[in-house]
């Protein structure tokens, strides 16, 4: 078995295979910023849409509610499905990247939301009320009162979330979007060994995400101890 | 826009998902037992063990958690026959989460572990308490009450993750609907109610541990 491995890898080790591969490790990196991203406006305005006052706002409310339980409950592969096939049974023309993208960021809002809500939940409501006193818009207050102390409860889980992102794109390989798992999956169907060709892959998804978790890792503690006012 | 929707199609086939949906449950149950004690060993290893059980411990849990469940299970389905060990998907799937969920529960329970102070167990031992009352009413409750919140996290998010399974043909909620709608091209309706059935499946789960936090450990949860 390792002699086997031995004797091929410098067949598998050549550089169009290796250029594969990290282009398909560029499309994974680049389909996890672009969904983290968006994510994050997304729910940044499911969390503000959310938090809107009175009873004119209720069913705004309700429908943020609904949307951010509703996705968080359903598993990635399922809204995959969903989404493809609603866009081909509507005769769109998206891309299937698009296809991936689109189901990313309705997943990634979601979580995102919950994330930004504990932010701002660890913000005192007496901080709005005071903000409020001296006259300052919802808005305002959210620019320069609560995300200038939210932002450090925030920053940790999201680098969490992000690295779970990495890893939950390897779904998308499931539609053909050709990102890393996909790239392992066309490389030992062409016949390498599959303990090469995943083992290799496995390495490459570990290189993208460690220094992203050792960072979040990081970022918690520093900024943890100014958070037990 | 000439999409007509054929519900009755869907729904046709609602028992067949359910019993499909059982197995997810219990592919989850497995999956979080297995891995709750994997995850004590480690965590017990890495809070009490010497320096190279710490080291052992920790490089698993950092390449389990840092690299994706669905390519480890590809790992265990592909690769590992090449070595003679041939393993069935629902076998592979199995011992995929069971892997992934002991690494990610070595750091939840750890957590607990650590939570409980050294201050609060003499303390308990000044005032006369013997072994097993110490820890059934200082270090259980201090463990349960740190640990409820995230385990019950872990597991919802574990039911969502054996839809995986799907991808290795077992015959689990995902699996059985991808059955149907190869077979009656009805996609949409399927998976509208595979995913209904989940968020189904998952607010019972959280209500039954909510439950039991309530009573067995009496931790306020919440089920929302």
């Amino acid at each position: 078995m390792l002699d086997r491995i031995i004797s091929e890898a410098p067949r598998f080790f050549t550089y169009y295979n290796m250029v594969f591969l990290l282009e398909a490790m560029g499309r994974t990196l680049l389909m996890t910023l672009i969904g983290v991203s968006l994510g994050f406006v997304l729910g940044f305005m499911l969390d503000f849409a959310r938090r809107t006052p009175g009873r004119a706002w209720l069913p705004l409310r309700l429908a943020a509610t609904l949307y951010v339980e509703t996705f968080r409950r359903i598993p990635f592969l399922v809204i995959l499905f969903i989404v493809l096939f609603a866009i081909q049974g509507f005769r769109f023309s998206v891309s299937l990247f698009g296809v991936a993208m689109i189901a990313i960021c309705v997943i990634s809002s979601a979580f995102c939301a919950e994330i930004i809500r504990a932010g701002f939940d660890s913000i005192h409501q007496t901080q709005w009320d005071t903000a409020a006193v001296m006259n300052f818009g919802r808005l305002q207050t959210l620019r320069h009162v609560v995300l200038p102390q939210a932002w450090r409860v925030i920053l940790p889980p999201a680098f969490a979330f992000m690295v779970m992102f990495i890893k939950d794109t390897a779904l998308a390989s499931q539609l053909g979007v050709v990102e890393l798992t996909f790239a392992g999956k066309v490389l030992s169907t062409r016949g390498f060994s599959a303990i090469l060709v995943f083992g290799t892959v496995l390495v490459l998804y570990f290189v993208l995400s460690y220094p992203l978790s050792r960072l979040g890792g990081w970022l918690e503690r520093r900024l943890a101890p100014s958070r037990g006012r | 826009m000439t999409y007509t929707f054929q519900w009755g199609e869907a729904l046709k086939h609602l028992p067949y998902l359910l019993g499909g949906a059982w197995l997810s449950l219990v592919l989850a149950f497995l999956g979080f037992w297995g891995g709750a004690l994997i995850g004590l060993f480690g965590a017990v290893g890495k809070v009490y063990g010497g320096r190279l059980i710490y080291r052992i411990v920790d490089v698993y849990v950092v390449f389990f958690t840092n690299t994706p469940a669905l390519v480890q299970i590809f790992f265990l389905f592909y690769a590992l026959p090449e070595v003679g060990i041939l393993l069935s998907p629902f076998t592979a799937v199995l011992i995929g989460l069971v892997l992934n969920s002991g690494a990610y529960l070595t750091e939840i329970q750890r957590a607990g572990f650590t939570s409980v102070r050294q201050t609060e167990i003499e303390a308990a031992e000044v005032l006369g308490m013997s072994l097993a009352q110490i820890v059934r009413y200082v270090i259980v409750p201090h463990i349960a009450k740190t640990l409820y919140a995230p385990l019950s996290s872990f597991y919802i998010w574990l039911v969502l993750g054996t839809s995986m399974a799907a991808i290795f043909g077992v015959e689990e909620l995902t699996g059985r609907a991808i059955n149907i709608s190869s077979t009656n091209f009805r996609t949409i309706e399927v998976f509208s109610v595979t995913a209904l059935i989940y968020i189904a499946i998952t607010i019972l789960a959280s209500a039954v541990l909510a439950l039991i936090g309530r009573y067995a450990f009496r931790v306020r949860a919440k089920i929302f």
